[in-house]
C-alpha cells in the first residue's frame, strides 16, 4: 500500500523544491514498505533517521530558495519546518525507548505532517511566488 | 624558527590570558589587534581630513598654519592634530603585534598566507604615510626628516640628480618637491586603504570593527592623551642650520638614526631583504596539509550552508553538473581550504541519526569522516560509566582536552570545534549516552580558524542554522573558550560543570529544567568589578603611556653642539668627449637634404672630477660619471661632511674635460662656520666656479692666490 500519494497541486513551481518533494514522498513509501518486512524498534528508527536527513537537507534548501525570493513568511514557514523535525525526533526517541509503533497513528501523522504543511505553508509560498 | 614561535606565543598567549581577565573575552584588545588598526587609520583619516581643511600647503606658510591650528584651536584643531599623530603611532604598535601575534599563533600557513603576503606591503604604506606626515610640519624635525630622507632615497641612485639637493639650503629649497610631499601623504594613504580591503578579501565575514566599547575606551584614552599632552611642531625649518637634536617619533623614524652609521644602501638593502624573508615566512617550512573538504553530490542539494559558513571562502555555489534537477552544488577551492571542517558541521545531511546504507555528509573531510565521528562517540560512550559521564568535543588549538579522559569522562577531538555538526549534541544526549557534552574551543572570539567559535555558539543558542533542536535541554550542553595555556581553566570548567550535572540527576522534578549551563559560566567567570575596571584603565594609560614617550622621546642628537654641516653638492655637465667638428662639404653633398645637418657631435661627457680640501687635509675625492643613456647628461655631486665649528680654509678643485693633471676651475676660501651652520658649496660655470655658502656671506673672501 503506498503511505502518500504526489499529488500536482503540491507543486510550487521551483524545479529543485519539487523534485524534492517527489523524491521525500518516494523515500518515505519505500521505506514503510519495507518496514512491512520488518518492524523491529531498530528498523523503525533508522527509517526515520533516514527521513530525519533527507526532511532536514530538503528543508535547508527550501529555506535558501526563500530567503533569495524574500519570502514574507519565511519565519512562519520555517517555524513549521522546526515543528516536524520535533516532532519526527520526537518519534525517534520513543522508538528508542522501546515505545511499540501504532501503524495507523503513524501513517496518520506523517500524512498530517506532509498534506497539511503542502496544503498550508508550501501553498502559501506558491502563492508567494505566483505574486 | 619553531622554538621562536613557541618562545613568542608563550608570552603572547599569557598576554592575552592577563588581559582576558580584566576585559573579558569580547573586548579582549589582544584578539581584536586586526580591528583595532581598522578603527585608527579610521581615526587618523578623520583628524587628517580636519586638519588639512587649516593647512597652508606652501613650505613657508606649513609651520604657521599648523601653530594657529594648534594654539588658536586647541579644544579642536589641536585635539584633531594630536589625536592625528598619536592614533598613527598607536596604529604601528597595533599592526606590530597584530603581525607578531598571527606569526607566533601560526595563523599565517599554507593556505592562510594571503592576509600574511598582503600585509608586508601594508606595513611600506603605514611607514610611508608616516615619513611624509612628519615632513609636513616643516619644523626642524620636517627638515631633519626631509634632509634624511632625500639623501636615503639617492642612495638607490635611481634619481637623475639627487633629490636631496631640494633641500640644500634656503635658497636652494624648492617648494615642489614639498608640493609632491603633501600630494603623497593623501594618496598614500588611500592607496593603503585599498591594500587593507585586499588584506581581508579571503576572509570570509572580515572583522573590520572593534566592539563599541573598546573603541570607545581607544578613542577615549587618545582624547585624553591628547589633552593632556598635545602635539607641537618643534621650531620653524631652518635649511641654513642643522637642528643638534630633534624629538622623534621613534615609532615612524627609528631607522633614522641607523642611516648616520650605515650606508643608506645596505639599510635598503636590509629592509628589502627582511621584507622578502617575512613575505615567504608563512612557506618557512611549508606546511603540511591535511587533505581538504570534498563535496558528495549524492548528498548535496545545494542548500548553500557549508558556503555560508566557511570562514575562508573556499567554498562557493556553482552550477550543478550532474544533471539531477538542484540548480547548485557546493565546490571547494583546495587552495584556500583549511581543512577546519566547519562546513561539515554545517551540513543537515551530517548527522548521525542515519542508519540506512553509509553515512556520509554532503561534504566531507577525508581524513576526518562523519561515520568514522560516529563511531568514535559511540566508543567514546560505552567507555564511560559513572553518574556523570562527560563526552568532551575539543578542538585542536583547545587547552588539551585529551588530558581531561578519565572513567568518566571521554575526549573526541576535531580539528575545530565548528565541525561539530548539532545533531550529535541531540544524540549524545538524547539518548544518554553521556550525561552532558562539554564543547571546548580555543580562545573564545578568537578562533584558530576564524569563525567556528561562533558559529559553535550561535547554533546552540538557536541563532544558526544547522541549530541544536530546540527538544535538546541546554543545561546538560557546556560550552568553553580557553586558549591553550588555560588548562586550569578548563579543568576547573569540567569539574564545575560535572558538580552542575550531579545535581539535574538529583533533582526532584525532572520536568522542571535545571538552572542553565551559561548561568554556572557566568558565576566562574571573571575579576570583581573595580579590579576589573582598575585593570583597563591602567592598560588604556599604559597605551596611550607607551604612545605618548616615544611620539617625541627620548631627542635623538643629530649634530654636536660645536659641530656644523659642510655640504658640497652641484650639478655639472662635463665637457664633451670630442668637441664637435663641421662636416665638410663632400659628406654634406652626400647626405640626404633634410637629414644635414650643420657639425657633428659625439654626445658623450667626460666625467667631472672633484676634491675638496679642509684646512689642507683632503676631505673629500670623486669622480662622477655623466647622466643620461648617452653618458650627455651632467655630472652631480652631493656630500655631506660634520666638522668642528670654527675658521676653516677650504679649497675646491674641478676637472671636466679628463685632462690627466690639471684643474679646470679651483678657489678656496676661508670660513668660520657657526655651530650647527648649514654651509654649502656649490658650482656655477656661469658665475665662474665654486661658490661657497648663501651670497653676501662677509667671511668668504676669496684668499689671495
Amino acid at each position: 500500500m503506498t503511505l502518500l500519494q504526489w499529488q500536482d497541486n503540491f507543486r510550487i513551481g521551483i524545479e529543485e523544491v519539487d523534485h524534492e518533494h517527489r523524491e521525500l514522498i518516494e523515500l518515505i513509501n519505500t521505506l514503510h514498505d519495507s518496514l512491512a518486512a520488518d518492524r523491529s524498534a531498530g528498523r523503525v528508527e533508522a527509517f526515520l533517521g533516514e527521513v530525519l536527513t533527507d526532511i532536514s537537507a530538503h528543508f535547508a534548501l527550501e529555506e535558501k530558495v526563500m530567503r533569495a525570493r524574500r519570502y514574507d513568511a519565511l519565519a512562519e514557514h520555517k517555524a513549521d519546518h522546526e515543528r516536524l523535525l520535533d516532532d519526527l525526533r520526537d518519534l525517534m526517541d520513543e522508538q528508542a525507548a522501546g515505545v511499540a509503533l501504532d501503524d495507523d497513528r503513524f501513517a496518520a501523522r506523517l500524512s498530517a505532517w506532509f498534506g497539511g504543511h503542502f496544503a498550508t505553508h508550501d501553498a502559501r509560498f506558491h502563492r508567494h511566488l505566483a505574486r | 624558527m619553531n622554538a621562536l614561535k613557541r618562545l613568542l606565543r608563550a608570552i603572547l598567549l599569557r598576554i592575552e590570558a592577563a588581559f582576558e581577565a580584566v576585559f573579558g573575552a569580547r573586548l579582549n584588545p589582544i584578539t581584536q589587534l586586526g580591528t583595532l588598526g581598522w578603527f585608527l587609520f579610521w581615526i587618523v583619516a578623520a583628524s587628517g581630513i580636519y586638519v588639512y581643511i587649516f593647512f597652508d600647503t606652501g613650505v613657508t606658510q606649513a609651520w604657521e598654519s599648523l601653530e594657529r591650528l594648534t594654539h588658536g584651536q586647541w579644544f579642536a584643531g589641536g585635539i584633531m592634530r594630536s589625536l592625528h599623530r598619536y592614533a598613527s603611532d598607536a596604529l604601528v604598535v597595533v599592526i606590530l603585534l597584530h603581525a607578531l601575534r598571527e606569526f607566533a599563533m601560526d595563523r599565517m600557513r599554507g593556505n592562510r598566507w594571503f592576509p600574511w603576503v598582503t600585509g608586508i606591503p601594508l606595513l611600506w604604506f603605514v611607514y610611508a604615510c608616516g615619513i611624509t606626515g612628519y615632513w609636513l610640519v616643516w619644523d626642524e624635525l620636517a627638515q631633519y626628516v626631509a634632509v634624511a630622507t632625500t639623501e636615503w632615497l639617492d642612495s638607490i641612485g635611481i634619481f637623475a640628480e639627487p633629490i636631496a639637493r631640494n633641500f640644500l639650503d634656503s635658497e636652494r629649497l624648492s617648494g615642489r618637491f614639498f608640493t609632491l610631499v603633501i600630494y603623497m601623504h593623501i594618496a598614500l594613504p588611500l592607496a593603503m586603504l585599498l591594500a587593507m580591503w585586499i588584506h581581508i578579501q579571503r576572509h570570509a565575514h572580515a572583522r573590520v570593527n572593534p566592539p563599541r566599547a573598546l573603541a570607545l575606551g581607544t578613542l577615549g584614552a587618545l582624547v585624553a592623551l591628547s589633552l593632556a599632552w598635545p602635539a607641537v611642531s618643534q621650531p620653524p625649518a631652518d635649511l641654513d642650520r642643522a637642528p643638534f637634536q630633534v624629538g622623534l617619533d621613534w615609532f615612524y623614524l627609528a631607522v633614522y638614526p641607523l642611516l648616520e652609521r650605515v650606508p643608506g644602501g645596505t639599510l635598503w638593502l636590509l629592509l628589502v631583504g627582511g621584507s622578502v624573508l617575512l613575505t615567504l615566512l608563512p612557506w618557512l617550512p611549508p606546511l603540511r596539509k591535511a587533505a581538504p573538504a570534498r563535496v558528495d553530490l549524492d548528498n548535496c542539494n545545494g542548500c548553500a550552508r557549508c558556503f555560508a559558513d566557511c570562514p575562508f571562502g573556499a567554498i562557493t555555489m556553482v552550477k550543478r553538473t550532474d544533471g539531477l534537477a538542484f540548480e547548485q552544488e557546493a565546490a571547494v577551492d583546495p587552495d584556500l581550504c583549511m581543512s577546519c571542517g566547519i562546513c561539515v558541521g554545517a551540513c543537515p545531511t551530517a548527522t548521525p541519526f542515519r542508519r540506512v546504507g553509509h553515512l556520509s555528509a554532503g561534504i566531507e573531510l577525508p581524513d576526518r569522516s562523519v561515520s568514522g565521528l560516529r563511531e568514535e562517540v559511540g566508543a567514546a560512550s560505552a567507555g564511560i560509566s559513572g553518574d556523570a559521564r562527560v563526552i568532551v568535543f575539543g578542538c585542536a588549538h583547545d587547552a588539551g582536552c585529551a588530558g581531561l579522559a578519565d572513567a568518566e569522562t571521554a575526549v573526541v577531538r576535531l580539528p575545530c570545534v565548528g565541525m561539530l555538526p548539532p545533531p550529535f549534541i541531540d544524540l549524545v544526549v538524547m539518548r544518554k549516552q553521556a550525561d552532558g557534552v562539554l564543547i571546548s574551543g580555543c580562545a573564545g572570539h578568537d578562533c584558530f580558524e576564524r569563525l567556528g567559535d561562533q558559529w559553535t555558539e550561535q547554533r546552540i543558542a538557536n541563532e544558526r542554522d544547522p541549530n541544536l533542536r530546540a527538544r535538546v535541554p541546554r543545561d546538560r550542553v557546556a560550552v568553553t573558550w580557553n586558549n591553550p595555556i588555560r588548562e586550569g581553566s578548563l579543568r576547573e570548567t569540567l569539574v564545575q560543570f560535572r558538580t552542575h550535572l550531579r545535581g539535574l540527576a538529583a533533582a526532584p522534578a525532572p520536568a522542571q529544567p535545571g538552572p542553565s549551563w551559561s548561568a554556572w559560566r557566568a558565576r566562574l567567570r571573571g575579576l570583581p568589578a573595580p579590579l576589573r575596571i582598575g585593570g583597563q584603565a591602567v592598560a588604556y594609560a599604559a597605551l596611550v603611556g607607551v604612545v605618548g614617550f616615544f611620539a617625541t622621546q627620548p631627542a635623538y642628537t643629530y649634530l654636536a653642539h660645536d659641530q656644523a654641516l659642510l655640504k658640497l653638492s652641484f650639478s655639472h655637465a662635463g665637457q664633451p668627449l670630442k668637441p664637435c667638428r663641421r662636416y665638410t662639404h663632400e659628406e654634406l653633398t652626400s647626405t640626404k637634404f633634410s637629414e644635414r645637418s650643420a657639425t657633428s657631435c659625439e654626445r658623450g661627457r667626460w666625467p667631472v672630477y672633484v676634491e675638496l680640501d679642509l684646512d689642507g687635509q683632503p676631505l673629500y675625492r670623486g669622480q662622477h660619471e655623466p647622466a643620461g643613456l648617452w653618458n650627455d647628461g651632467p655630472s652631480t655631486v652631493y656630500a655631506r661632511f660634520e666638522v668642528p665649528a670654527g675658521q676653516h680654509r677650504l679649497e675646491a678643485r674641478l676637472r671636466e674635460d679628463g685632462t690627466a693633471d690639471g684643474f679646470n676651475f679651483q678657489s678656496s676660501r676661508t670660513v668660520t662656520l657657526e655651530p650647527g651652520e648649514n654651509f654649502v658649496i656649490d658650482f656655477r660655470a656661469a658665475e665662474g666656479g665654486f661658490v661657497f655658502g648663501l651670497p653676501g656671506r662677509a667671511d668668504a673672501t676669496e684668499d689671495p692666490r
